[in-house]
């Protein structure tokens, strides 16, 4: 099933989001849709899927005119829709999920319903227990929840908004085989991505939207990465060249640090690390190896037992407000969750975390213009687009708002930055523009810790890399600090 | 032993109108509606229907005008908080003032007039079976039925359930519809069991049955259980009142305060919102 969408135009207010764009995907191929952030690569799906009705322009699905005014008629024709941030429903069971607004009948017939979920996960080779709740599903079963939801839909064009962005890199390539499969039966697949090697390794046909506009439409085969990473940005990306780090002396001492997870088993279970000044060091490990645990106890927002100590301070008994008076700053895994309140304005999400701090902090005031300036300044470090600083952090784009959390963590002389998945969501400028800020801030005397499951990411901007795994932290042997295949084998636990 | 039959017989007397407006709760704050408005529907249903039935002389009217008393309160609910987008407590409220206020207007009309035929009601075990078949409803039809799941869907998240072709609004709407039938009820069975109206005959128990709601989680039989204890100590005190307590003479204000004070100290022993509808309040 072949969908084309000709002269699309989506205009919200003032802004054109989307400019007379048209984008073609092919039956049985799977199809990339790249472009920076705010470039309207969402805002064109959404159109294909019925969430945004356009200002103008038409879509075609196999052959015939269609015009959708909700998403309830495409998924009627044949078009499902992952979104980046799943809608996977916590409450209700896998199955409950699974049939969500595609139920076969008014009574639901459990046996017969988990008879045929079995067959179709079966088909993908999946697994899962379908009575089971779904909120214990992680990233990657959420996932192929969702790839199983798009089935029992019936669904013949399957939009997979940033699929492996929360997927570790075995996931991701399973993913892409299920894709594969799913293409080869005759699916019509659409991928919308920043991470070009995936475009490179998985995809047969690419099409670059840049600032609402579509700049290129082009089978990947031949294509070079420098090529399409210039038709993204429009400009030649400079090759990496950091310098390396001095260390200075260690400043972060951590010793047997033990933290209980959610389920509460030791997700971080004796942890050791030493950061330097000056250094920036990558985290890397599969998802789910008590990384986060870790951030959360050197934040202070999960008990921990062992010793933490930063510059001769013992950071162990201290709370979080101690601690980021010492010059913690966080580039928290979820901005919605832990790092902006969505309804408030760009000037109070500037200060949030630092208003104890002398500037925005007067007394038992806060400066408002103290803040305002602080919320420029955040905003102008890595060009956040925004149409007003009294506007909701909401009102922003996702990647917008990275941009706006990353740029904070980097405000008030950081003395240690820690960052989980800082690139989360951006684009390859954004990202580049927030590694050598924090790179910056590392050759000014400051030290950074940055998790990422992108080990190549980890391994092109960082000093050094460790490894956590089962809740330690294991550095790779001397003389392999940098070695790719010497921290995959830490990584994935092969002896 | 006949004390004791007569505390489970009262318990289920007390109990059931804080079954029937629980269950409406349910519905409404199962679809995200979040509904202090139970007290003010219950109330409205319980004048209408003394009112209309003592016209009218019909039993029947009475409850169908109570019913639709309560239904009409839901629906100004829905238009307040989905139309207009307006906070769900404050509209709640409204609409527990307008209730606590037009009643007593009315039955001031009504009743204080010479003549005033007394009102009749259907047999209150009417409403026993009624709460019940309500409760073992509930239990299929949230676990059991297409309707079922998209209304914990529609709680959960609206915004995911747009996603998957759901129309949240209506599913709300048909909810609160359900809700105001419910409540409606409840507030029919509070007027039979006293024979009559009273100004603020409710005294609050829309709100202990909201907190039966949320102390049995948003679900169904455990929502039940907590009506029941509830309905219990207010069966309790009925029957402690006069008696002394370690030789003290408990003024009967004291015995009275009972089912509140219980559930206060029910509602500390509850910690935070776990189970409830993730979305409950959110436009």
């Amino acid at each position: 099933m072949t969908v084309e969408l000709h002269d699309i135009t989506v205009r919200f207010g003032d802004v054109v989001a989307l400019d007379g764009v048209s984008f073609v995907a092919d039956q049985g191929k799977i199809h990339a849709l790249v472009g920076e952030n705010g470039a309207g690569k969402t805002t064109l799906m959404r159109v294909l899927y019925g969430a945004v009705v356009p200002d103008a322009g038409t879509i075609h699905v196999a052959g015939s005119r269609v015009s959708f005014r909700n998403s309830g008629e495409a998924i009627a024709a044949g078009i499902g829709m992952v979104s980046q941030h799943y809608s996977v429903i916590p409450e209700l069971t896998c199955l409950e999920n699974l049939i969500l607004g595609a139920e076969p009948g008014w009574a639901l017939h459990r046996g017969a319903t988990i008879q045929r979920a079995r067959e179709l996960a079966a088909k993908m080779g999946y697994e899962f227990d379908w009575a089971a709740s779904a909120d214990r599903l992680g990233p990657a079963g959420s996932q192929k929840l969702e790839i199983l939801k798009l089935l029992w839909r019936g669904s013949r064009t399957m939009i997979l908004d940033e699929p492996t962005a929360m997927l570790s890199p075995a996931d991701s390539e399973g993913l892409f085989q299920s894709l594969r499969s799913l293409a080869d039966q005759g699916a019509t697949v659409i991928v919308v991505t920043h991470r070009l090697p995936e475009v490179l390794q998985h995809c047969e046909q690419v099409t670059v939207l840049r600032g609402g506009k579509q700049v290129g439409a082009q089978p990947v085969k031949n294509l070079e990465a420098a090529s399409l990473a210039e038709l993204i940005v429009g400009q030649q990306v400079q090759a990496r060249n950091h310098g390396s780090a001095i260390p200075g002396e260690p400043v972060l001492e951590v010793v047997g640090l033990r933290a209980k997870g959610y389920r509460g088993d030791w997700a971080v279970d004796g942890a050791d690390l030493t950061l330097h000044e000056g250094e920036m060091v990558g985290l890397a490990g599969v998802d789910g190896n008590g990384q986060r645990e870790l951030f959360h106890a050197l934040v202070g927002t999960l008990p921990s037992e062992g010793t933490i100590r930063f510059r001769d301070e013992d950071w162990s008994g201290q709370g979080t407000a101690r601690r980021i008076a010492d010059g913690l700053r966080l580039v928290p895994e979820d901005r919605h969750e832990e790092g902006a309140v969505d309804s408030w304005s760009l000037v109070e999400n500037s200060i949030l975390g630092l208003q104890r701090c002398p500037g925005p902090a007067r007394a038992a005031w806060l400066d408002r213009t103290q803040a305002t300036a602080i919320a420029q300044r955040v905003t102008e470090r890595f060009a956040t687009r925004h149409g007003g600083l009294d506007y909701p952090i909401s009102s922003l784009s996702g990647g917008n708002q990275q941009r706006f959390v990353a740029a904070r963590a980097l405000e008030m002389s950081p003395k240690l930055v820690l960052a989980f998945q800082p690139s989360r969501g951006l684009d390859i400028r954004g990202s580049e523009d927030v590694f050598a800020a924090i790179r910056s801030e590392c050759r000014a005397g400051a030290t950074a810790l940055i998790a990422s499951f992108d080990l190549d990411e980890l391994l092109s901007q960082c000093d050094r890399v460790v490894v956590m795994s089962r809740g330690k932290i294991v550095a790779p042997p001397r003389g392999a600090e940098m070695d790719r295949s010497a921290i995959g084998k830490l990584m994935t636990e092969v002896e | 032993m006949n004390d004791l039959l007569l505390l489970l017989g009262s318990t289920v007397v007390l109990g059931s109108p804080l079954v029937l407006a629980a269950m409406g709760g349910l519905l409404s704050e199962r679809s995200g509606v979040m509904n202090i408005a139970l007290e003010g529907k219950m109330l409205a249903a319980a004048c209408l229907t003394a009112v209309v039935s003592s016209s009218t002389g019909n039993p029947w009217a009475g409850v169908a005008a109570g019913v639709a008393a309560s239904v009409t309160l839901s629906l100004v609910h829905a238009l307040v908080t989905q139309h207009f987008k307006a906070d769900h407590i404050v509209s709640g409220m409204g609409i527990n003032a307008l209730a606590a206020g037009g009643t007593s207007l009315l039955v001031k009309g009504v009743f204080d007039r010479e003549g005033a035929a007394a009102p009749v009601f259907l047999p209150v075990a009417a409403y026993w079976v009624t709460a019940l078949v309500a409760v073992l409803y509930l239990v299929w039809y949230l676990t059991r039925t297409r309707g079922g799941i998209r209304l914990m869907a529609v709680g959960n998240s609206p915004s995911k359930s747009r996603q998957m072709g759901l129309d949240p609004l209506r599913i709300r709407i048909v909810s609160l519809l359900a809700a105001g039938l419910l409540c409606g009820l409840g507030g029919c069975l509070i007027a039979s069991n006293a024979g009559s109206f009273t100004d603020g005959m409710t005294s609050g128990r829309g709100f202990i049955a909201l907190a039966a709601l949320i102390l049995g989680g948003w679900r169904p039989l455990p929502a039940l259980a907590g009506c029941l204890a509830f309905g219990m100590t207010e069966a309790l005190q009925l029957q402690l009142q006069g008696t002394l307590l370690l030789g003290v003479a408990i003024p009967t204000e004291a015995w009275n305060a009972l089912p509140y004070l219980a559930t206060l100290v029910a509602l500390l022993f509850r910690k935070g919102r776990g189970g409830g509808p993730a979305s409950l309040g959110v436009n």
